[in-house]
């Protein structure tokens, strides 16, 4: 198996840094980015919220990689710095011994392509994997036209291919002002901007600039239900709200709409991090489960380094990429001197140019505001509302800690238990309740409705969020076709000693 | 605050204690269990989710079978869902040795009364349309069935508490009190419970407090792993097993397949075992394409891993303790799932009576003799060393 000295995951501002920075202390450098992303897969709101926004263009392969070149300058650096730079590639898996794991030949990670995966060894590993879109869910969100601001930034961006025509931006902070602009920049037209809290969040310029271009922002309000045709959204009804969250009656507005972006926040994209089992810990101003690291951006796992979103998120970087640039510049810096390419003092003195350039970071606590979307959403829509779209998992059904409905189960001992009743047995638990209920359990394996879930437990079993465990990431992390994920270089003695049950692995597995 | 005094205190929430448990409770005992995690954390929450008549381990069949003819009983006893189905489980053959395998266990069957049918490979796609076309046909059991583990192992944790019975989950035991022949409490992270019976069904730790009481039983554990991909269409109903895989179709509609090598670990006796899934998923995946080769470009959505314990021979161990005398243990070698409903009843008999009604006697200690120390070694049941 291939052994790489330097395997960057994710092509932004962050991952690109960190290339470029341990290219030129002499890193040989692979760079993984898995843009251009599949037509199938980005059906599957998969690695975004894409909402089925996007145009048939992206299913030009060729077309899409030099967009994806064209939209990151850095990458032409990179690869004039020798880097090896695989796009159309995702990491799907990571893998390392552990005590109950012990025969990998060292540290790897699964790649694919749209044709085959393989797997490839790495000596460090930076982990620039960017953040996911929050989401909230409403009457309606399941059609077609929910975006998130990264998958929409990602159309706009990356492969200039958002089908949108009029949208609803769902926030007030900069991220969302910064998808409001640039939505119109692409000519589509900003309907509304749509904030729970009294006042707007987010850059007041930026702000001044949108509203002189027409964009409506409504605060103490939220969304009520979209309504739709063909199972896509047309319109979109708004309600305010008063202090307690609390719609009120007779002030809907019908906005009408294709597009509603949600742009509330983002999560960090740990699963990788998860499955090398780095420590996570809890940081509300960074998002939630971030991964513990030290000033040169090495986790708690030696060999495995982090940058940009992926470390967590603070509010300004949505305007401000000089943050995950210098991360991912750190964390290269530190990854080629933990392989003796550069010197100690030489990589001493490098940091501190580094550290010198980077921009001021604010940050708030987020949870608390996604909890106020949440309640005004559950208030204005009730809890009869899917809280998870693959598996069609209502919020009351979640919080009630009932079956799926496709068992048709009715029984007065099952109607007799719910998540109060659990409690009893112990502390809130997530994979739990996914187990019991399927929230998080269908394609796009809870991208969209973890933060959603975990709130929802958290407020019904009141639970401290920070106390609320995330649900566990398994491999593949993204959505493999058997085809895709198999062996093609399957050995003769795997096949041969398949069946026989008990046999050490160690035998087998080359 | 736990309470500190049980008829019967159980260790391990897992499906054979917890089974256990509601017969016992059902029987007017007052019983504890006490889970170190949550209920069905290890192996009954991970498995394949099969239940069969095992006519590849004639010592197995009486209590399998009595476990096939309890299992469409538990929805309605239980009071909650299990996922039961019960359309048969189909083994298909894609190798003329496990052809004749087949055949034996069809022999088995005639001799304990078990119906097996013999099917060639066109009778196979017939029953399911998506196996491969190059199989080498297979037998058929009509009573096989599969059922949803993590909804099982619930439904059992909740039916026992519904009757009274207490649930201790995140509290570990970690000892015993002894008194002469007698262990009188069992020590756990929430302080003493005393207890007039002890039945240990701690899964991958059974080993670590059998040990505590002086007795060496012969339990290796190891970690397997499981893919599931996207829900489908509903391609078959039945458990279906073939091509060094096993699994079903999920009522959902994901296929959840597992098999091949396992991994031999040690265990803690507190503490959650690391389960983390291998590459190896990729072979499962491939072997399931094999398989069904209509399914080759449906994606895997998904893996787990689970750790079991195993005897040698691969079967479950159930029996009553000589020192301490009130003293019993179940252990289940990956048949725990499959065995369980008729496991709680069995288990139960032998706590209240001595005997059971169900003929376990091939699954008794004794069939092992003098275990020696260095049996795993002997195997080679050892878990490789540390970074190698």
């Amino acid at each position: 198996m291939e052994t790489k000295p330097l395997v960057v995951v994710g092509a932004g501002v962050a991952g690109t840094a960190a290339a470029v920075e341990a290219a030129r202390a002499g890193v040989q450098v692979t760079l993984i980015d898995e843009n251009p992303v599949g037509l199938a897969m980005m059906g599957l709101d998969v690695p975004l919220t894409f909402g089925k926004r996007f145009a048939g263009t992206l299913g030009d392969r060729e077309a899409m990689l030099a967009r994806v070149l064209a939209a990151n300058g850095a990458l032409a650096e990179a690869k004039a710095a020798g880097v090896e730079l695989l796009l159309g590639t995702c990491v799907w898996g990571a893998f390392r011994n552990t005590e109950t794991s012990r025969r990998l030949d060292g540290p790897q990670v699964g790649l694919a392509d749209d044709k085959q995966s393989w797997v490839v060894k790495y000596d460090r590993l930076i982990v620039a994997a960017g953040s996911r879109d929050v989401g909230m869910s409403f009457a309606g969100s399941h059609m077609s036209g929910v975006v998130g601001a990264n998958g929409a930034h990602s159309l706009m961006s990356r492969y200039q291919a958002l089908t949108s025509r009029r949208m609803v931006v769902l926030g007030s902070g900069d991220l969302a002002l910064n998808t409001a602009k640039m939505a119109l920049e692409c000519g589509i037209e900003v309907v509304a901007i749509v904030e729970v809290s009294s006042s707007a969040r987010g850059d007041e310029a930026l702000l001044a600039d949108l509203q002189k271009e027409g964009v409506v922002l409504h605060t103490s309000h939220t969304v009520k239900e979209a309504t739709g045709e063909d199972d896509s959204i047309v319109s979109v009804v708004l309600v305010e709200i008063d202090e307690n969250n609390e719609p009120v009656a007779g002030t809907e507005k019908t906005l009408g709409a294709d597009t509603v972006c949600s742009a509330i926040g983002l999560a960090p994209n740990i699963e990788l991090l998860s499955l090398l089992d780095c420590d996570v810990s809890f940081n509300s101003e960074l998002g939630g489960y971030v991964p513990v690291y030290d000033d040169k951006m090495r986790t708690s796992e030696d060999s495995v380094y982090v940058a940009g979103d992926a470390a967590g998120i603070s509010e300004d970087m949505a305007l401000n990429p000089e943050v995950a640039r210098t991360q991912g510049r750190l964390a290269g810096l530190a990854a080629a001197e933990s392989l003796g390419a550069i010197a100690g003092a030489r990589a001493d003195s490098r940091r501190l140019e580094i550290q010198a350039e980077r921009g001021p970071a604010s940050s708030s606590e987020v949870h608390t505001y996604w909890q106020k979307w949440l309640q005004s959403l559950v208030n204005a829509g009730g809890l009869e509302v899917f809280a998870c779209e693959c598996e069609e998992v209502t919020r009351a059904e979640l919080i009630e800690l009932q079956p799926p409905r496709y068992l048709d189960w009715r029984s007065e001992q099952m109607g007799n238990r719910s998540l109060q009743t659990q409690m009893e047995d112990g502390p809130v638990d997530p994979d739990q309740v996914r187990r019991l209920t399927r929230v998080g359990m269908g394609q796009c394996q809870g991208r969209r409705c973890r933060e959603q879930a975990s709130l929802l437990l958290a407020d019904a079993s009141g639970t401290d969020i920070a106390k609320v465990p995330f649900m566990s990431y398994r491999p593949p992390v993204r959505p493999l076709p058997l085809s895709v994920m198999w062996p093609h270089d399957e050995t003769d003695e795997m096949r041969e000693n398949w069946v026989k049950w008990f046999i050490p692995i160690s035998r087998v597995l080359g | 605050m736990p309470s500190n005094k049980a008829d019967v205190v159980i260790i391990g929430g897992g499906i054979s204690g917890l089974s256990t448990a509601y017969h016992l409770a059902k029987a007017g005992k007052d019983v504890v269990v006490v889970e170190k995690g949550i209920v069905g954390a290890e192996a009954s929450g991970r498995n394949g989710g099969m239940i069969s008549e095992r006519t590849d381990e004639p010592d197995l069949v009486p209590l399998a079978v009595e476990s096939v003819r309890l299992w469409p009983t538990l929805d309605d006893e239980l009071g909650y869902p299990t996922e039961f189905v019960q359309k048969g489980r189909l083994q298909v053959a894609v190798s003329e040795a496990e052809m004749g395998r087949y055949l034996t266990e069809r022999e088995v069957g005639d001799r304990f009364g078990v119906h097996v049918d013999v099917l060639d490979p066109q009778e196979i796609r017939d029953l399911a349309p998506c196996v491969t076309d190059r199989n080498l046909g297979g037998i058929f059991f009509p009573k096989g069935a599969h059922a949803n583990p993590q909804r099982s192992v619930q439904a059992f944790a909740w039916a026992f508490q519904d009757r009274g019975g207490k649930l201790y989950q995140h509290t570990a035991a970690t000892g015993f009190k002894l008194a002469g022949e007698r262990v009188t409490a069992v020590e756990t992270t929430a302080g003493d419970i005393e207890a007039e019976t002890v039945v240990c069904a701690a899964g991958p730790q059974t080993a670590l407090f059998l040990d505590m009481v002086g007795v060496r039983v012969p339990l290796a554990t190891a970690r397997a792993e499981i893919i599931a991909t996207a829900p489908l269409e509903p391609l078959f109903e039945m458990a279906l097993v073939g091509n060094g895989l096993y699994g079903r179709q999920a009522k959902k509609g994901n296929l959840l397949y597992g098999g091949g090598p396992h991994e031999w670990i040690d265990v803690e006796l507190t503490g959650d075992p690391g389960k983390p899934n291998t590459p190896l998923i990729r072979n499962i995946a491939r072997r399931l394409a094999d398989l069904f080769p209509v399914v080759a470009d449906v994606p895997v959505i998904r893996s787990w891993a689970g750790v079991i314990e195993q005897a040698p021979d691969s079967l479950p161990i159930i029996d009553v303790l000589v020192r301490p005398s009130n003293f019993v243990f179940v252990s289940a070698s990956a048949h725990g799932f499959a065995i369980a409903a008729a496991t709680g009843k069995v288990v139960s008999e032998l706590v209240l009576h001595g005997e059971s009604s169900v003929d376990i006697s091939g699954l008794r200690m004794d069939r092992f003799g003098d275990v020696s120390p260095t049996w795993r070694e002997d195997l080679g049941w050892v878990p490789v060393s540390a970074g190698a």
